[in-house]
């Protein structure tokens, strides 16, 4: 079935999330490529209450990571997906109205591909704390973030994917 | 500082995410624990760290069974370690 449907779909068939990263840096240029395609993400209504801040920072990737149990590659660069409840509350949004959370979502799986799509390995962590991560990145209090994308170069041996339940047939889409 | 830290969080996190994720996230902390301990560590710890380590960072009590005959695996490795630390006194 490879190819028949099309490069995208493809890559959205070949992406994996990489749990295990080795030294390789990350270029400036792909950081910021990957951040970049967050704007092409489908978000409600075009109002980008979703903002991305890229961190490339060896020492603060090394913070980063102390506060998120759930990152479990050392990563060569990161971006992190964010609410601007300042600007949502300006919408009328509640801070937990749960469309903000669905664009995280979108933009997170934006980004993915696009790692994806100029080689880089990424994963998705959510568990981290939030309070920690704002007051690593200085982060002014209206601005929460939500979800941590992991960037770098999948390392030669990766830990086995998590099982999965009740998804019998469908293939592991953890490298 | 870094198994500090982890734990803290963890504590944050696991108020928000699956349970199952509890003695993932014990177990990985033993992991990144022993990973300072190693360097310095004698042949019974560093066999109860090879245990230890043998469980995959991804792994969950998805498989009820399994996942704990592994852990029992390993408490079983660090009874044999603390065994081997402090063995009994001649008098007993």
């Amino acid at each position: 079935m490879s190819g028949e449907a099309g490069p995208v779909y493809d890559a959205i068939r070949t992406r994996r999330v990489t749990r295990q990263m080795d030294a390789r840096p990350v270029e400036p240029a792909d950081l910021d490529r990957v951040v970049r395609a967050a704007r092409y993400a489908p978000n409600a209504g075009n109002r980008r209450l979703q903002p991305v801040i890229p961190v490339s920072s060896p020492r603060l990737l090394r913070l980063l990571r102390l506060v998120a149990p759930g990152m479990l590659p050392r990563p060569a660069a990161a971006a992190v997906i964010c609410i601007d409840k300042r600007r949502a509350a300006a919408y009328g949004f509640r801070s937990d109205a749960p469309g903000l959370f669905v664009d995280v979502g979108t933009t997170a799986a934006t980004m993915l591909l696009a790692a994806h799509a100029i080689g880089l390995a990424s994963c998705p962590v959510t568990s981290f704390s939030r309070a920690a991560v704002a007051r690593l990145l200085g982060l002014d209090e209206s601005i929460t973030p939500q979800l941590i994308v992991c960037l770098g170069h999948a390392a030669g041996v990766q830990p086995p994917p998590m099982a999965a339940v009740g998804t019998k047939g469908l293939p592991p889409v953890t490298r | 500082m870094e198994v500090l830290a982890y734990l803290i969080t963890a504590a944050r996190t696991q108020l928000d995410e699956a349970a199952e994720y509890a003695p993932f996230r014990l177990l990985t902390a033993a992991q990144r624990l022993a990973g300072h301990m190693a360097p310095h560590a004698s042949a019974p710890v560093r066999q109860l760290i090879a245990t230890l380590d043998s469980m995959p960072p991804t792994a969950t009590p998805r498989d009820r069974d399994a996942y704990t005959a592994k852990v029992d695996e390993i408490c079983v490795a660090l009874a044999d370690c603390l065994l081997a630390l402090y063995p009994p006194a001649e008098e007993e």
